[in-house]
């Protein structure tokens, strides 16, 4: 049995071995890692903690409930408050206000559902802008479209008209909307 | 003749004392190494346990009685609905802070012509609407394609993630850890459907999370809750009774790339062959 020190010396090497990979584990790999798979499982956590921007309609009615029961009556019904204005948390935190809400009165916005594409289902009402607004002649064909266009004569939480035509007067003083501020 | 060995036979008490030194300290370091060895194993199991009860904590308190073991969201698409107006980018955009030009879903929008000809387009993601498009051929059907991260249930980049960052939560949600992730960007290339980004600040890899932050309160997604005509809905196959999983078994769906067989969670009714 002389050379069992061979044996203790593979042995030793070994052990080390073992130890610095129990060792740097502990540091290598962070604390939740492989508890669900292959993937640190406080990531998720972390997923969860991230702030919530839209607030969704119901938390405006808190505040706006005359607006809200008008587009609730409408047919924009279906259209968040957030859609058209900007996210919640850019407004109000803990039903305080903190900044005012940004209002975009542009034609683009309407644009952006109502202009007339190919693509969009026939069933959603669409126009052709400039076609629309020379036909009801706020505009002649070399005429730009003015930027205020649609909210002057249409109601934005509740747009439907009851009749085809511009109102009496001058168009820029009907401003259909309301102060929401 | 007697030579000089350099190593005598009979080694000098120095030599002696030099073996002996030698081998107790072979003993010593042995038994030194499996004390420390014992004492760290010990450690570790102990400090895994502590670990496991704070982690446990921590998902606790992250959403009240929030499991992510008792859900399994879906998703679902509804081309016929669409009208391309991009308050599902706009809204993705703003709750998730996406830079801008790059998105973690995008409207495509499809224009089949009779000669075949390619008319596809999607101008910065569909996220400032669509202008009308002439393009001089005839065109026999044209739709709009919403499209995002389809969550896989055996997703191409998660396998091939190689720091264990992309991952698939309990709750069917592909995920990228945001501290882990070296931004190495094979997960970009991997994904069949585009859904991945290398975020141009910080440097990695960034994607759609079906708004994980407001899904785990029980808010729909940013996407879902902008659309104005109920074109994208969002659902939970663990519960019983829910709209989107009796959608997906009675009506007409289909997903995209599914001889991928990457297990696609995002569902679409009216998919036409077209789309890619």
């Amino acid at each position: 049995m002389e050379h069992t020190k061979h044996l203790w010396r593979v042995l030793f090497i070994l052990l080390l071995v073992a130890v610095a990979v129990v060792v740097g584990r502990h540091f290598v790999i962070p604390p939740s890692f492989g508890l669900q798979g292959f993937y640190r499982y406080d990531s998720l956590a972390e997923y969860a903690a991230k702030p919530v921007m839209h607030g969704g309609s119901a938390s405006c009615a808190a505040c706006h409930q005359d607006i809200a029961q008008q587009r609730e009556q409408g047919k924009h019904q279906t259209v968040s408050c957030e859609v058209c204005h900007a996210p919640l948390a850019l407004h109000a935190k803990e039903g305080a206000k903190t900044a005012d809400m940004p209002l975009n009165r542009s034609v683009g916005l309407c644009a952006y559902c109502h202009q007339a594409l190919k693509a969009r289902p026939a069933t959603m009402p669409q126009i052709d802008l400039r076609e629309h607004l020379t036909k009801l002649e706020v505009i002649t064909a070399k005429d730009d479209i003015p930027e205020g266009a649609c909210v002057t004569c249409h109601d934005v939480h509740n747009p439907a008209m009851e009749q085809e035509s511009p109102p009496e007067g001058n168009v820029s003083d009907a401003n259909a909307v309301p102060a929401t501020q | 003749m007697q030579t000089q060995s350099p190593r005598p036979n009979n080694p000098s008490p120095e030599d002696a004392r030099a073996d002996v030194c030698r081998r107790d300290f072979v003993r010593q370091a042995a038994a030194a190494m499996s004390g420390v060895a014992i004492v760290v194993i010990m450690g570790e199991s102990g400090a895994g346990a502590s670990e496991e009860q704070a982690v446990g904590a921590a998902s606790a308190t992250r959403s009240s009685a929030y499991d992510p073991t008792k859900h399994r969201y879906i998703y679902l698409i509804d081309i016929t609905k669409c009208i391309g107006c991009g308050a599902c980018v706009r809204a993705c955009e703003a709750e998730n802070n996406v830079p801008p030009h790059y998105f973690r879903t995008w409207i495509e929008r499809y224009m089949v012509s009779r000669t075949g000809a390619d008319l596809t387009d999607s101008p910065n993601g569909g996220r400032d609407g669509f202008e009308p498009r002439v393009t001089g051929e005839d065109i026999t059907k044209a739709f709009f394609v919403p499209k995002l991260c389809n969550h896989c249930s055996y997703s191409p980049c998660v396998q091939l993630c190689p720091v264990g960052a992309s991952y698939r939560s309990p709750d069917g949600v592909i995920l990228v850890d945001e501290k882990r992730c070296i931004g190495c960007g094979y997960c970009v290339q991997a994904c069949p459907y585009g859904s991945r980004f290398l975020h141009p600040e910080t440097h990695i890899a960034s994607k759609c999370t079906l708004c994980y932050h407001r899904i785990t309160k029980g808010l729909k997604p940013a996407c879902v809750e902008a659309c104005p005509v109920e074109a994208r809905k969002f659902g939970d196959a663990e519960k019983v009774g829910d709209e989107v999983s009796e959608l997906i078994a009675t009506k007409a769906v289909g997903i995209l790339k599914p001889e991928l067989h990457t297990g696609a969670n995002c569902y679409y009714v009216g998919l036409s062959q077209e789309v890619r």
